[in-house]
């Protein structure tokens, strides 16, 4: 069993513009394992995508304090290809388009980097399970020799980040908003392939607006996050809650001093 | 340079050579302008200094004993071998020759077939354009012709292998390509350009292509010229009514290189395509002008060049779209890129667009700069390390180019080339 964990994590951005400092993670505590899904919801600009971001080792957010440790260590000062080689996925809300590299080539170096050198997956072997994940998600066999998000559609991009889910297989996936921007049919292929891969050495923590997704998906914990941290934990039916009584009712619940976006001044 | 000196050996050596007095004569008074005239001059790439000729130039012609390491030939190839000035394999099926395409030694050509050669030789680009292109046909000392009758579709490429003989030094490589399709046909063109030995030389290589009345012409060239040789390259066609070229040029040598690749729209309806990708390494220093020049009406021409830049190398782009006064609906688009591989090297994406009418359609692109950081995160984010994702977007980049050479073999050797060179290059 893998655990990844967060531990009173506090991230700043500096503001291009003014290079002032700005905190946005305010003392961030988490934990999962493999075999778990976690579901995130919370207002807009609580600091939801600079959590994926800092797990995965993006550019620009400095951790102030705090630690992230997967497997008991810590994984601040490895770059983002290390921690990506040592099991951990983001799936991005903007995936890039790289030209004159095709899917299929990208895949393989993918699943190649997580590999010994002397331990390359066989032609056979990846064309096979590529074969077998784009039934799953319904896409067809031309996406993979077309470039590298090159002119694919909103929707399409995100299939091709769960198509590379599935390729690369995990051990923790990060999915910020996978369901923004998909039409209904897509949404269930998307589920489909998350739950695929659901199992004991699997574990994804999910970022969303909508509860819908985690009809689909059904977590085992749901967090809410406001004002940077993470401010309460439950089953799945918080989620259900929130969608009734939104976020200002949770929030005067717990009593906190937080500014939500669309509160009147 | 003692001049009557130097004139009185070419014309020993080229009387020696058994030349017929026509083409003596046109290397005198190339010798003539050669000693007469400065040196070309290239925007934003000075090479003024470049040793392209001896001190005091010699016509040489030597039997090369050195052989290369050649590919085995399959039954229906086409295929010319030179290495230096000595033709060492022609493989031209019965069925080819028996249409009456022609492929061989230029020598040979002017001897055999004086009509088709000998007023077309260097009637495209003019000796007397500059000293360089003088130069080259005072002191040619090896060619290659290949000739498409009308109306006659090769179907199988025509693979030129010119070997430069780098063994000894001193021996000067000055060689000649000459293609004439006539109206109606096609062909595609493979050549490749190596050196053989170590030793410190210089090239002179030309391509003139005829490609006339609705003819199509693919030509690719593989350069992989090694790091001692100091190479001036002119590739020039001249593109007849709706004739079509298109060149593909991955230029992977090694040494200093400047060279001007041009396509000159002359009918009406033509078009040409020049691609052309360039890797460059160590303290490399490499020129390129790519001109299409549009006389024509309805005349269609696009540049596309791209470069990668390693260690301290030194890169210029030019990008010319011409169009002449009365060219009306020429459509001219270019685009220039360099991706910059290191903080040392220097690299240059020049459009330029001379425009003398008014409806026509120009455009151009040009970048210079590092691989684009967030196809880096992107790779990298999915756990392919640094090195591998920058040869991945590297070619990526170059890709485009590399796609339009029609050779599957030729593909792969070139990918296998930069390869190594973005390895040495310690990418
Ligand atoms: N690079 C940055 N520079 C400046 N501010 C930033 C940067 N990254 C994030 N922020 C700010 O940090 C705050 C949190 O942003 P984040 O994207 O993490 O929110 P989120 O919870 O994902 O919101 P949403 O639900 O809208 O996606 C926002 O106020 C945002 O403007
Ligand atoms: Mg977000």
């Amino acid at each position: 069993m893998a655990t990844l964990e967060v531990k009173d994590l506090h991230v700043a951005v500096t503001d291009d513009e003014t290079k002032k400092q700005k905190e946005i993670l305010t003392g961030v505590n988490l934990e999962m394992h493999s075999g778990e899904i976690h579901a995130i919801m919370g207002p807009n600009g609580t600091g939801k995508s600079t959590l994926s971001q800092t797990i995965m080792g993006q550019p620009g957010y400095e951790v102030t304090q705090g630690d992230i440790l997967l497997d008991g260590t810590s994984i601040l000062d490895m770059p983002v290809d290390e921690r990506a080689r040592r099991g951990l996925f983001l799936a991005m809300q903007y995936p890039a388009e790289i030209q004159g590299v095709t899917n299929a080539e990208f895949l393989r170096a993918a699943i190649n980097a997580r590999r010994a050198k002397d331990d390359q997956i066989s032609v056979m072997d990846f064309i096979k399970k590529l074969d077998k994940n784009l039934k799953l998600l319904d896409m067809s066999e031309s996406m993979t020799e077309r470039y590298l998000n090159e002119g694919f559609s909103g929707g399409e991009k995100k299939r091709n980040e769960i198509l590379q889910l599935l390729m690369i297989e995990p051990t923790f996936a990060i999915l910020d908003e996978i369901d923004s921007g998909l039409d209904i049919d897509a949404l269930k292929v998307v589920a489909k392939g998350v739950n695929s891969m659901r199992g004991d050495n699997f574990g994804s923590l999910i970022i969303t607006h909508y509860q819908r997704l985690l009809n689909y998906i059904v977590p085992d914990t749901v967090h809410v996050m406001m004002g940077g941290r993470i401010v309460k934990t439950g089953g799945p039916d918080l989620a259900k809650q929130l969608e009734k009584e939104g976020y200002a009712g949770l929030r005067d619940e717990l009593g906190l001093d937080i500014k939500l976006v669309d509160d009147e001044n | 340079m003692d001049k009557t000196a130097a004139k009185e050996q070419l014309t020993a050596a080229a009387t020696a050579h058994g030349e017929p007095a026509a083409l003596v004569a046109r290397r005198q008074a190339a010798f003539d302008h050669f000693a007469a005239s400065r040196m070309p001059k290239m925007a934003r790439f000075n090479f003024s200094d470049w040793d392209l000729f001896a001190k005091q130039p010699a016509l040489t012609f030597t039997e090369s004993t050195a052989t290369p390491d050649l590919p085995e030939i399959k039954e229906e190839a086409i295929r010319l071998v030179q290495v230096g000035q000595t033709t060492v394999d022609v493989h031209l099926p019965k069925t080819w020759a028996d249409q009456g395409v022609k492929l061989m030694d230029l020598f040979a050509a002017l001897d055999q077939f004086p009509d088709l050669v000998a007023d077309q030789l260097m009637a495209i680009v003019k000796p007397d354009e500059n000293k360089l292109t003088a130069y080259h046909l005072a002191y040619l000392n090896s060619g290659v012709f290949l000739y498409v009758p009308k109306g006659v579709q090769v179907d199988q490429p025509v693979e030129v292998d010119l070997v430069q003989d780098s063994t000894v030094a001193d021996r000067e490589f000055n060689a000649h390509l000459l293609i004439v399709t006539e109206p109606g046909s096609s062909v595609s063109v493979l050549q490749h350009t190596t050196t053989l030995g170590t030793a410190a030389n210089r090239a002179s290589l030309m391509v003139e292509i005829d490609a006339r009345r609705g003819s199509h012409v693919n030509f690719s060239s593989l350069d992989e010229l090694g790091d001692q040789t100091l190479t001036y390259f002119k590739r020039r066609a001249n593109i007849g009514r709706d004739a079509k070229v298109e060149w593909a040029v991955g230029l992977m040598n090694g040494g200093d290189t400047v060279g001007d690749m041009d396509s000159e729209l002359t009918g009406e309806g033509g078009e040409g395509d020049s691609k052309l990708i360039a890797v460059t390494t160590g303290d490399q220093h490499v020129g390129i002008n790519n001109r299409v020049t549009h006389h024509g009406q309805h005349t269609t021409g696009n540049i596309n060049q791209r470069g990668v830049l390693l260690g301290k190398s030194h890169l210029v782009f030019n990008g010319i779209g011409e169009i002449i006064h009365g060219a009306h609906d020429a459509n001219a688009e270019q685009q220039n890129r360099v991706l910059m591989m290191s903080p040392d090297c220097r690299g240059d994406a020049n459009p330029i667009l001379l425009i003398d009418e008014n409806d026509v359609i120009a455009g151009h692109a040009a970048s210079v700069g590092p691989v684009n950081p967030v196809q880096m995160n992107y790779l990298m984010s999915r756990g392919i390390p640094r090195p591998v994702a920058e040869h991945m977007v590297i070619r990526g980049f170059l890709s485009s180019v590399i796609a339009a050479i029609p050779a599957k073999r030729v593909r792969e050797e070139l990918i296998a080339i930069l390869e190594r060179k973005l390895t040495d290059g310690n990418l």
